[in-house]
């Protein structure tokens, strides 16, 4: 054997799963090759690395005895953990997975007598037959009972210990409903969902897991909606070293199906808007279409879920996202809860160290003020909630855009504005509007959002893209201007016709101490378009000693601010206008002068 | 007298109970070790160990009376290979993993925590070594973890894998090549590392 030997022939040389003839070509080539030698050891150093898992596992005798007691049982049932699931359960995607945990307590230790008790929903089909539900408990402790004497048995006063092992899923129920409720601005989205879940009287363990997910665990409520007063949720327990889990502990009076809504932070979800506006021919009305878009990267599927949009600034504690990723619940001493203290307070909505269940109340009961059974859109202090009509179906890393709102004939003012200092030689175009009632809004505030805007480009309705940008939140009554970028057909063009200086000052250096600059400007203004356009004509002067005259009757303009003027002038359809001002500025000394 | 295994089984079709108690004392540790080899997972692997134990207690009686040890690890085989059907279908993910501890009592609640068992940095990077074996070995497919924790860490042989998995030696080798093959590419190199 000429060539170098392969990985599959060197582990089947290191493993023998080669034929006698082949082991012995192999051995025969790694007597002469020292590379596949150096290869064959490199590969063997490398399965080394099995032996780390080799070590030595005991069945505790508390198995052995559990096991061979169960053999001793006269019939033949199931295993707890392995019980009949749904299909849906297996195949949605859903990481989440919540299970409901029995755990009978008040019941004899092992070893001792065990009634057969009745038949049962849930567990009458574990194995042994008298529906014996084991949780191991932390040093071999074992507690054994029947359900069917349970439900003459008084519950056991002392909860049962939080079970590390032997967890017994004993029912999987899909979320009955799910509404989000999504922040754009924090990551963070508050999830209510409701599922039926079944007890039984005694001690219940509810297990929730959030594996892969963006789940906050600090955040989870659960709460019953019905029989809440023989319902008691204890608490919920973050089992040492098992990560992404909490389970909860119900004393129960009641056996049967209990409807409860769990709620919970989570981050990965979130949502923008953008809208799309169409001018009429004449440009002087434009309809208005709102729309959000809203994505899930949250790692968890929502199914027909009702979807709340709220616009405004949250401040957070911790990142949500973060503390989900944290290997245990509750990691950081002193902030290991988010507490929603300010829901609404005008200042904003603030978390901060407390108790995490008033937070999610809070939450809660804001959210509540608000009907769910429309397209809604309210105020929430400072904040606004939107509500999307119906129910719609979010799948992790799926995105959805939905219609927000529809305006017609929102009238709109074209205005073009020429600033050298902002936007260089170029004349700029913006669509301005009020979010008011007489323009067809303000119904709403409107968010944060692209806005791309099109006209009709002739009578059978093709549109042309004119131009799109950014808009921040615009609350009601505001008046906004859309930045459409460049215009092509409206420009302005400044000349400078003269210079000179002049009332040169010194002092009693003879050196120069002040002088006046005065500067002939001509703006040269060209409208090629078929309509009048406003033009707003920006100057600066670098100095907030100026002067400006012009002998053009017609040109208006105002002092902006300090060391800027500006001139407001308009123009009809194809025309060319010159614009003549001169400008004097006054520096050192002079400055004194024009002041007085 | 040490009595074999045919005939604990022979006494515990008629009846004794302890004979049952010693089969499972037996083979207990083995079929533990196994079932927690192919899970992962120390609470799935006890509930696959009594779900083996149940079988073997309910078909005693076709047991015929060669290889119990093989019977047994086919049973525990078939168990898992359910079990880990069931939980990939689930999406229901480990209880219980050890957080870098460095033995298996840390899957005890109310054990030592990780920080009590894994002070050395050298126990820290054994700990995420063997966390990385365990990645490597579970992502192979079920049949061909079951032939590489029967071949290697049960030191069963090749034929003795076949007859617990059903199978030729052919086809044992297949797969354990196979699976040797997708271990070299995700071994960690523990060569320089803590040992």
């Amino acid at each position: 054997m000429k060539r170098h030997l392969t990985e599959q022939e060197l582990i089947e040389y290191q493993f023998k799963l080669a034929s006698d003839a082949q082991m012995g070509e192999i051995g025969g080539h790694l007597g002469e090759c020292g590379q596949c030698r150096g290869e064959l050891e490199r590969l063997a150093r490398r399965f080394a690395a099995l032996d780390l898992l080799r070590e030595e596992i005991k069945a505790s005798e508390d198995l052995i005895s559990q096991v061979v007691e169960q053999a001793g049982q006269p019939r033949r049932v199931r295993l707890p953990a392995y019980r009949k699931i749904p299909a849906w359960a297996g195949a949605a995607a859903a990481v989440l997975v919540v299970g409901l945990l029995l755990m009978v307590s008040n019941l004899p230790k092992r070893g001792a007598h065990e009634e057969p008790a009745a038949k049962g929903p849930g567990i009458e089909e574990r194995w042994p037959a008298v529906k014996t539900t084991l949780v191991a408990g932390g040093a071999g402790e074992f507690r054994a009972g029947t359900a069917g004497a349970l439900a003459e048995q008084d519950i056991a006063e002392q909860a049962p210990f939080a079970p590390a092992s032997a967890i017994e899923l004993v029912t999987l129920p899909r979320r009955d409903n799910v509404q989000l409720t999504i922040y754009n601005s924090a990551d963070l989205t508050l999830v209510r969902e409701r599922r039926n879940l079944t007890l039984k009287r005694g001690w219940n363990w509810l297990q929730f897991m959030w594996a892969n997910t963006l789940i906050d665990p600090t955040s989870l409520s659960l709460e019953p909606l019905e029989k809440g007063d023989e319902i008691d949720i204890q608490q919920l327990v973050f089992p040492a070293r098992l990560r992404e889990l909490g389970r909860w502990l119900i004393r129960s009076e009641v056996s049967g199906q209990v409807p409860f809504e769990i709620t919970y932070f989570t981050s990965g979800l979130s949502w923008r808007a953008f809208y799309m506006g169409t001018l009429g021919r004449d440009e002087k009305t434009m309809q208005m279409k709102g729309y959000v878009r809203v994505g899930n990267n949250s790692g968890e599927d929502y199914e027909d879920a009702q979807t709340r949009l709220i616009v405004g600034q949250v401040h957070l504690l911790d990142q949500i996202a973060e503390l989900a990723g944290r290997q245990y619940a509750y990691g950081r001493p002193g902030a290991e809860v988010v507490m929603l203290e300010e829901a609404l307070d005008a200042g904003g909505i603030h978390l901060a160290n407390g108790l995490f269940a008033t937070g999610v109340v809070e939450l809660k009961q804001a959210v509540e003020l608000l009907d769910r059974k429309e397209i809604r859109k309210e105020g929430l202090s400072e904040y606004f909630l939107y509500t999307i009509e119906g129910t719609e179906t979010i799948p992790h890393q799926w995105g959805k855009r939905l219609l927000s709102f529809e305006a017609e004939d929102i009238k709109v003012d074209s205005l073009y504005k020429y600033d050298e200092e902002r936007w260089g030689d170029q004349t700029i175009r913006f669509v301005k509007f009020a979010n008011d009632k007489d323009h067809n809004l303000g119904e709403t505030p409107i968010p944060d959002g692209d806005v791309r805007i099109y006209s009709q480009a002739d009578d059978i309705g093709h549109l042309s893209y004119i131009g799109g940008t950014s808009v921040k939140y615009i609350p009601v009554s505001e008046e906004v201007e859309l930045d459409l970028g460049p215009a092509r057909l409206v420009k302005v063009e400044p000349i400078l016709m003269s210079f000179k200086t002049d009332n040169y000052m010194f002092d009693t250096k003879k050196e120069i101490a002040g002088w006046d600059e005065t500067r002939s400007w001509d703006m040269k203004l060209t409208n090629t378009w078929e309509l009048p356009v406003e033009i707003e004509i920006t100057r600066g002067f670098g100095t907030a000693y100026w002067m400006l005259k012009t002998d053009d009757k017609d040109v208006i303009y105002e002092k902006h601010d300090a060391t800027h003027a500006r001139f407001e002038l308009k123009l009809g359809p194809r025309t060319k206008r010159t614009l003549g001002y001169t400008v004097t500025t006054y520096h050192g000394v002079r400055e004194e002068a024009m002041s007085k | 007298m040490v009595n074999t295994d045919k005939s604990l089984i022979d006494a515990h079709c008629g009846g004794d109970r302890t004979a049952f108690g010693e089969l499972v004392r037996r083979y207990g540790d083995s079929v533990l070790g196994y079932l927690m080899r192919m899970t992962g997972n120390r609470e799935q692997a006890e509930d696959l160990f009594q779900e083996t134990f149940k079988r073997v207690h309910e078909k005693a009686h076709t047991f015929r009376g060669l290889g119990f040890k093989n019977w047994l690890f086919r049973i525990a085989t078939n168990a898992a290979i359910d079990g880990l059907r069931r939980q990939k279908r689930l999406r229901i993910v480990s209880l219980n993993q050890s957080a870098g501890c460095c033995d298996g009592d840390c899957d005890e609640l109310g054990a030592v925590t990780a920080a009590d068992c894994c002070d050395a940095s050298d126990e820290a990077i054994r700990a995420e070594q063997k966390e990385q074996v365990r990645q490597a070995v579970d992502e192979l497919p079920a049949r061909q973890r079951a032939t590489l924790v029967l071949a290697y860490y049960q030191q069963l042989s090749y034929s003795e894998v076949a007859e617990v998995m059903g199978c030729s030696t052919g086809t044992v080798k297949v797969q354990m090549s196979r699976a040797l093959r997708s271990l070299a590419r995700r071994l960690p190199d523990t060569s320089g590392g803590a040992q």
